[in-house]
């Protein structure tokens, strides 16, 4: 009897290291974000001595057209961001899943940028997009043509710009290993069945990649909701809020207004957003899933 | 040869100070001690760490310096702050960091090291240091709880202050047959008048890009202008006639400065001075070093240096840093110790001469280093009216401020009418304070 149990429980014991550095490394720091967003709290407290004052920060928040800014900010720019990264992206590796000479070398020159610490990608895009003695406007000006106020009147398109050149090659990667483990066979078949290129892509490649380019999809979207680093050095935030994404009015709540609990639930408030998205987009999946299986059964009762 | 002369000063002064130290020693219980000090990095902090060794020499103190960026220094010292025990002995704080840290019981009252007469230097002289800087920098507890007044008492000496000055092109000036700006009517004409004269150049470099770039540079034209941030209830006034004015100013500034203005940071603007593509400057005094330094200036010898033009009265900004002692620091006599041979005389002049900012009048007035920096007479005459109010020190500022920044930002970029986002600003304000407890009473 005893030994059942004891067998009953070995895997648990075994699981248990494992399942307690879980708790401690990610629940623990993610508690002490929602507890601390319950509090008004200031950098110089401890979190102990922070007054509790309920759902106060959430509500504030909520009423707060800086916030409601900022989150549409940072909706449009994951939006573009994203959807732009992936169209590059799939395209290029679509385009370069073939044997050309020195294909490796231009590979790892593809990923250069994605290597780049991201505080110097800010710096080198906000010394590019300078209005007098920045790269752009000069050769634009040598055409003959009206300087463009980069980081000013096209702020976020400035710094979308700036992120997809920074993380197209990351798409760019990964498509690309999913491009090259595609079974053969299907690829074959679809070509002696007469498939054009056009063809091909369509109907066999981009659906058997899909499960990949929907994680890689997902991946750059949260990325895309923290990026922190580039637009901080780009622009702070400015023109007025236009480039002020969530993740740097969070650091700005903390640091320069010296509010750590409103930060902390605005923090709770990006994670809602990117847990939405994600739940969403496997849903998504999930659903496609169930249809494909549906079709596929229709069709094999149909033999 | 300067730097010849530059050591030689240096030696002679710490052979003096030597001299003294052979007389009666008041270092010697805290010979052989190490103090841990934060500083910034900051042109003024990278003079202070030349004449550091002088300090140790003449009182065997050693001298651990942590030197960060400083906006990451007032993260690290937030930390440090709040522990039982801190690693800092004394700390070079930025002037908003003194309303959080005095309210937060973080620094030492100072009054305990200057009654001490084991400690306090008899020729020390308080009265010379800059009236301005102290009030707003190194006071808290007077009137508004930021400034001079009775209640008050000093939590940290200004040390790397700054004011506001204009500098501007003598050669284009002399070429145009144009006069040095005195008021602000002449400053903004002139402005608007470069680009016309000299194609492709701007008026005025200035800040202006979002947050607390474009309202610094508000504020510097609100205090002359005869505005406030608050009335004497805390009542947020900067949506009256004054206000609008600076913001027009601050416009007017932006619209006939150099291309790209709108969204220029400090840097930026300082940069399109140093680089030749504007007529003028009006910033903070620590500018001077880097407009006369060749491998970083293309205008050496070409700038000439004037007060801040007068609107309806005279004001410069004051800024800068201050150091203070912490409450959890471990050797807090030694720290004081180190605090008042920086900013004495003695040490004032050493750093002033390696090009740090003095914080004594008799600094800015002595021939060494008038001879060796000859606009530290007029940068001397400009303290003068070094307005500690020119922006309220509370611990909300961050916040408002931001919202001003912000605000003004769109305003220079997407052409909100000035008295209506003035006006929001006043109205977003008033709920900040109201939160904050500002309208108990």
């Amino acid at each position: 009897m005893n030994s059942i149990n004891v067998n009953r429980m070995t895997p648990y014991m075994f699981m248990a290291p494992a399942a307690i550095i879980l708790a401690i490394a990610l629940l623990y720091p993610l508690g002490y974000m929602v507890f601390g967003s319950f509090r008004e709290w200031d950098p110089s407290q401890s979190i102990g001595e922070a007054e509790f004052v309920g759902l106060k920060n959430y509500i504030t928040l909520f009423y707060d057209p800086a916030f409601r800014e900022s989150t549409w900010v940072t909706l449009r720019f994951a939006f573009w961001v994203v959807t732009i990264e992936m169209l590059i992206g799939v395209g290029l590796a679509l385009f370069l899943d073939r044997n050309i000479r020195g294909m490796s070398f231009l590979r790892t020159m593809f990923i250069l940028p994605m290597m780049i610490a991201p505080v110097v990608v800010g710096l080198m895009w906000r010394y590019m997009y300078h209005p007098t003695v920045g790269t752009f406007n000069r050769f634009i000006k040598s055409m003959g043509f009206e300087g463009v106020d980069w980081l000013g009147q096209h702020a976020l398109s400035s710094v979308i710009i700036a992120d997809i050149w920074q993380w197209t090659p990351f798409i760019f990667i990964l498509s690309l290993a999913a491009l090259q483990s595609l079974p053969k066979s299907a690829l074959e078949a679809a070509r002696i069945d007469g498939a054009t290129p056009w063809q091909q892509v369509r109907y066999i490649k981009l659906p058997l990649m899909a499960p990949v380019l929907i994680v890689t999809a997902l991946l750059r979207l949260i990325d895309a909701f923290k990026v922190l680093e580039v637009i901080l050095v780009m622009t702070e935030g400015g023109p007025g809020l236009s480039t002020e994404i969530l993740a740097l009015r969070i650091s700005r709540t903390a640091t320069e207004f010296r509010e750590l609990g409103v930060a902390a639930a605005l923090s709770t408030y990006l994670l809602l957003i990117l847990l939405a998205l994600t739940l969403a987009m496997f849903a998504y999946t999930k659903i496609s899933e169930l249809r494909a299986q549906r079709i596929q059964a229709a069709a094999e009762e149909g033999y | 040869m300067l730097n010849i002369l530059k050591s030689a000063g240096i030696a002679a002064t710490a052979v003096a100070m030597m001299a003294i130290s052979a007389l009666a020693n008041p270092y010697k219980d805290y010979e052989g001690t190490t103090l841990i000090v934060n500083f910034p990095a900051h042109p003024h902090y990278n003079a202070v760490m030349k004449i550091l060794p002088e300090f140790t020499k003449a009182t065997g103190i050693e001298v651990e310096v942590d030197q960060l960026p400083y906006l990451k220094m007032r993260e690290r010292q937030t930390l440090e702050l709040a522990q039982e025990e801190g690693d800092y002995d004394l700390i070079a704080y930025v002037v908003f960091s003194k309303a959080d840290y005095v309210y937060a019981d973080q620094l030492e009252n100072l009054a305990r090291y200057y009654m001490n007469p084991k400690l306090s230097d008899p020729n020390y002289d308080p009265d010379d240091l800059i009236d301005g800087y102290v009030y707003n920098i190194g006071f808290a507890g007077g009137n508004k709880g930021y400034l001079e007044g009775k209640t008050g008492s000093l939590f940290g000496i200004p040390y790397g202050s700054e004011t506001s000055i204009l500098g501007y092109r003598k050669d284009i000036f002399e070429k145009h047959g144009l006069e040095v700006p005195q008021t602000y009517d002449e400053m903004l004409d002139i402005a608007c008048k470069i680009p016309q004269l000299e194609p492709g150049m701007g008026g005025l470099a200035s800040r202006a890009a979002s947050g607390h770039h474009a309202s610094h540079a508000f504020l510097l034209h609100l205090a002359p202008l005869g505005g406030r941030v608050f009335d004497d209830s805390w009542n947020p006034i900067v949506n009256n006639e004054a206000g609008v004015a600076a913001a027009n100013a601050l416009k007017q500034i932006v619209d006939c400065g150099p291309e790209g203005a709108s969204s220029f940071g400090f840097g930026e603007a300082l940069g399109s001075f140093l680089n030749g593509d504007t007529a003028m400057f009006l910033d903070t005094t620590i500018v001077a070093g880097q407009i006369d330094d060749p491998s970083k200036s293309k205008v050496v010898g070409k700038v000439g240096w004037a007060l801040h033009p007068e609107g309806v009265r005279r004001g410069s900004q004051t800024g800068g840093f201050g150091i203070g002692i912490p409450k959890n620091a471990e050797n807090k006599e030694a720290a004081f110790l180190l605090m008042q041979w920086l900013t004495s005389k003695t040490g004032d002049k050493l750093v002033a001469l390696a090009g740090g900012n003095p914080s004594r009048f008799s600094t800015h007035e002595d021939a060494d280093v008038n001879a060796k920096f000859p606009h530290m007479k007029t940068f001397g005459e400009a303290l003068k009216y070094a307005d500690p109010d020119w922006r309220p020190i509370i611990p909300v500022w961050g916040k408002i401020n931001a919202d001003l920044g912000t605000t003004l930002s769109k305003v220079l970029t997407e052409d909100l009418d000035i008295k209506e986002a003035l006006d929001g600003v006043a109205e977003r304000t008033k709920g900040v304070m109201e939160e904050a407890g500002y309208y108990t009473w």
